[in-house]
């Protein structure tokens, strides 16, 4: 089968309600079954062991939210945009519903290698209900001149680049002792930021015990913020002038 | 008052952060059927982790049936992992359904499913987090009727006083009778009392309150088990077939879980039975007579299923597939319409002959991983007294098919502590597998024989209720071990891999398939002091068994051990598929002799007297080669 006869669905959808507990392989699993619900002409690739051609945006983490996933489906056959989304919406969970469909060129980036920004909503929850913002905001510059905050995934040492993956971050207060943190962030092949190292950190400081370790593992059980939602609220990649390309406006 | 029915999501939310694999807890699955507003609610729960559970037929055909029932809506829950139930206790959280998110407690009726015996422990542990009072005779009128049913209820007796009833045989028109009536009667305004002795006569119904033990005659330390004096119920309870298998809906699942499971596909039950005879098996009786779906049923369920649930297997799935009399015309057609799609088609195991791995083939594709086969035994005269009717000839001409059409790895099954078994018995079992690695030496060609690997997996045997038998009793745990070592020291070549079953594990499973309810205070005792998901290995504790016994005086050796007289009364008796006596004893006395019986759907009947008892036949679509 030769590329021409291929199309490239583009599928943005959300990760979101009791959904953003599945893991990556679960959502992942979880899609592949929903193209086949939907009866999408997909294809398949040749080979020792066939499987529907797909590509996935990087991994969410457990328990964090999404407004803006994204997948590509190869098709063998074009079906109107308008259709297939109509047929995916019909045959997805709403915790993980399409938001918009598009064609994009089969032989674009892929999705992983396209996105370079990623833009996080971070609902925080303080144990201390007069904690005020300019204790978090100064706790989170403590994090930010030190650069580097190391962490353990599994039994793994680790460290995340924030000079690297942190392009900005603005703090809210949005209640007692609740906050709202939005994150800027950047990604490429050496890494990324994942917000749960950060609000790991932001922890820390907060209970004075900066050097504390930090587990990534999505959803943490944290001393000073017991409660915390993180959303990814955008992803995207920058042109040379410096403008948002969405995933779905691509050449 | 009964417990609220109400969402108490938001009290198990947060504890989802503390546990593995939050998506256990959390449903919203594709395919859920239960309804919100509903005059009668049922919870079904299977007794491990939702892993294993989610993929179980029974559930599944009872969990549709339930829900296509006018005023019922039907909930799933499974056993929370010890990580999330030590959680729960400690927030004062209690077990929950997930469709609902509401307290198990608060269902008219809760199901327990009764897959096998070392489930025992779960029940109380899904029970004790549920809120519910563990046995049936501490339970009050705002209690749940709490009932049991599945494959490994043909010994009740020991696990019976914690269920109000059990129900016997296949359940998908039964729960449904069941439900109807509990719900009148609820309705009518009647007593737990009233309700337990209307509900026992619903055919196949089995209320262990109504019933007691009695020593009297010839019978076993266990006793048997009889009608209580003036209660109008049954003195045998026979099980339920349902009266059509053909006219039921072979798509049983509709709920596709998200978590990664072990058997992660579609299932379709392409029969039902087999009457094959090998005189260890208990599934070989209890699920007789023997029943085919057409050729068209079975094509056109697979293309729904596979439709409706976006899976990308399917498995078909019964006790015997390649049995089925036109097997290789429905993977031929099947292969046809899933071509180029992906999607695989698996069948659970391979008969024992060029046949089975002519269907493996079938379904293979590419990929050749491992092909099993299941000799039982490693010597003809051991085959013969197990009614295995395959001979060494067979073994070999399949597993020759099997590396000539390309398969590298071979598994083999075996068991252990068979009648009559000898210590030559055990090094025949070595023999076997070291012929199968020679013919696959001579079939593969040498730059490929590297991938070459033969394993035998040897279970230990475990006598059962309702086969021949079942008066043996089990080999004792040290001479396992010993036969074992002897095993492991008679296989020479090091690319046979041996892998062998816990001679603890079957010591506490055989106590439980033998004994009555004079096991019940074992069980309560192993559960108080920890003993859960007894079936995961390393969570099982035989000193918590151990313990239990010594405190409740049973010497579970002694129950495992001990052999019953053919004239007793079995603990069992009053609960059966329907086979006779007679047909168990003549089946016993022939594999002494060590002679075999044929397969009723091949030849003509061995008599085992479950047609003409439950008024049932075998129903083939074709011809059995």
């Amino acid at each position: 089968m030769s590329e021409q006869t291929l199309f490239r669905l583009r599928v943005r959808y959300v990760k979101q309600g009791r959904l953003r507990y599945l893991g990556h392989l679960e959502v992942l699993h979880t899609i592949e079954r929903i193209i086949r619900r939907a009866q999408l002409p997909y294809a398949v690739t040749q080979g020792f062991s066939p499987h529907m051609r797909a590509g996935f945006s990087s991994a969410l983490p457990v328990g964090t939210a999404s407004n803006c996933e994204w997948y590509d489906v190869f098709l063998t056959e074009l079906v109107p945009p308008s259709e297939a989304f109509e047929r995916l919406k019909a045959a997805s969970p709403v915790d993980l519903a399409p938001v918009k469909v598009g064609y994009v060129d089969v032989r674009a980036a892929a999705l992983t290698a396209f996105i370079t920004c990623a833009e996080y909503a971070v609902n925080l929850w303080t144990g201390d209900a007069s904690a005020t913002e300019s204790m978090v905001h100064e706790a989170l510059e403590a994090i930010r001149v030190q650069g580097t905050i190391a962490y353990l995934r599994g039994k793994k040492e680790k460290s995340l680049d924030l000079t690297r993956t942190l392009a900005g971050y603005a703090l809210a207060q949005a209640g007692e002792g609740h906050f709202l943190l939005t994150l800027d962030t950047r990604m490429d092949n050496d890494g990324a930021l994942r917000p749960e190292v950060l609000v790991g950190a932001l922890n820390n400081y907060l209970d004075g015990t900066p050097d504390a370790p930090i587990h990534s593992t999505g959803i943490q059980h944290l001393t000073q913020i017991p409660r915390y939602e993180v959303t990814r609220t955008a992803q995207y990649a920058l042109s040379s002038e410096g403008t948002h390309l969405d995933p779905l406006y691509v050449r | 008052m009964r417990t609220a029915y109400r969402d108490c999501f938001d009290q198990l939310q947060p504890l989802l952060a503390r546990v593995e694999k939050p998506s256990r807890y959390i449903d919203h699955e594709w395919g859920t059927r239960s309804s919100k507003e509903a005059d009668y609610r049922a919870c079904l729960i299977y007794p491990d982790v939702y892993e294993v559970g989610l993929p179980n037929q029974g559930i599944a055909i009872l969990y549709a049936a339930l829900n296509r029932e006018d005023g019922i809506s039907c909930e799933r829950s499974y056993v929370p992992w010890i990580d999330m139930a030590d959680e729960m206790r400690a927030a004062g959280v209690p077990l929950l359904s997930l469709e609902g998110a509401a307290p198990v407690a608060s269902f008219d009726v809760v199901g327990l499913h009764v897959p096998h015996e070392m489930a025992a422990t779960n029940y109380l542990e899904a029970l004790d987090l549920a809120g519910i009072p563990l046995l049936a005779r501490e339970r009050g009128e705002d209690d749940p009727l709490v009932i049991a049913g599945g494959p490994s209820v043909y010994n009740p007796e020991p696990i019976a006083e914690i269920f109000d009833c059990i129900l016997i045989g296949e359940g998908e028109e039964h729960i449904v009778e069941l439900c109807r009536e509990h719900r009148r009667l609820r309705d009518a305004g009647a007593s737990r009392t009233e309700m337990l002795r209307a509900l026992a006569c619903v055919p196949g119904t089995y209320v262990p309150s109504l019933y007691e033990v009695s020593h009297e005659g010839a019978c076993t330390v266990h006793g048997y088990t009889v009608p209580r004096e003036g209660e109008h119920v049954p003195d045998v309870v026979y099980k339920r077939v349902v009266a059509d298998f053909g006219a039921t809906d072979p798509v049983s699942q509709s709920v596709v879980p998200y978590t990664e499971l072990v058997h992660d596909r579609l299932s379709i039950e392409v029969l039902r039975g087999c009457a094959r005879g090998c005189r260890f098996c208990q599934a070989g009786i209890t699920y007789r007579p023997v029943r085919e779906r057409t050729p068209d049923q079975i094509v056109a369920a697979v293309s729904r299923g596979l439709k409706e649930t976006g899976y990308d297997e399917v498995s078909l799935t019964s006790l015997s597939t390649t049995d089925h009399s036109c097997c290789s015309q429905i993977l031929e057609r099947l292969n046809r319409n899933l071509q180029d799609t992906g999607i695989s088609v698996s069948i659970p195991s391979q008969r024992l002959d060029s046949f089975g791995v002519d269907m493996a083939l079938q379904v293979a594709g590419e990929k050749k991983g491992g092909l099993t086969f299941a000799p039982e035994a490693g010597s003809q005269r051991m085959r013969d007294i197990i009614n295995k009717n395959v001979t060494e000839e067979d073994l070999e001409r399949a597993t020759r098919a099997a590396f000539e059409a390309g398969w590298r790895r071979c598994k083999l099954y075996f068991m252990m502590g068979l009648p009559g078994e000898r210590d030559e018995d055990i090094i025949a079992i070595g023999e076997l597998a070291e012929r199968v690695l020679q013919i696959g030496r001579e079939v593969v060609p040498k730059g490929q024989r590297g991938g070459l690997s033969v394993s035998i997996s040897v279970s230990v045997f475990i006598p059962k209720a309702h086969t021949p038998f079942q008066w043996c009793g089990q080999l004792d745990d040290d001479e396992v071990r010993r036969r074992q070592k002897l095993l492991l020291d008679s296989v020479h070549d090091r690319a046979i891999r041996v892998h062998y079953h816990d001679a603890a594990t079957s010591l506490i499973e055989a106590a439980l398939s033998r004994g009555g309810r004079d096991m019940l205070p074992v069980i309560m005792g192993a559960w108080k002091r920890g003993a859960r998901f007894d079936a995961w290995t390393e969570q099982f504790s035989l000193d918590r068994w151990l313990e239990a016994a010594h405190d409740a005086g049973v010497d579970l050796r002694a129950v495992a051990r001990n052999s019953f007289e053919l004239d007793a009364r079995l603990p069992w008796e009053h609960v059966s598929p329907g086979e006779s006596r007679g047909f168990l004893e003549r089946e016993w006395r022939r594999a002494l002799a060590g002679i075999t019986t044929a397969d009723c759907t091949r030849s003509s009947c061995t008599g085992c007297g479950i047609c003409p008892t439950l008024g049932v036949s075998n129903v083939l679509v074709g011809d059995r080669s």
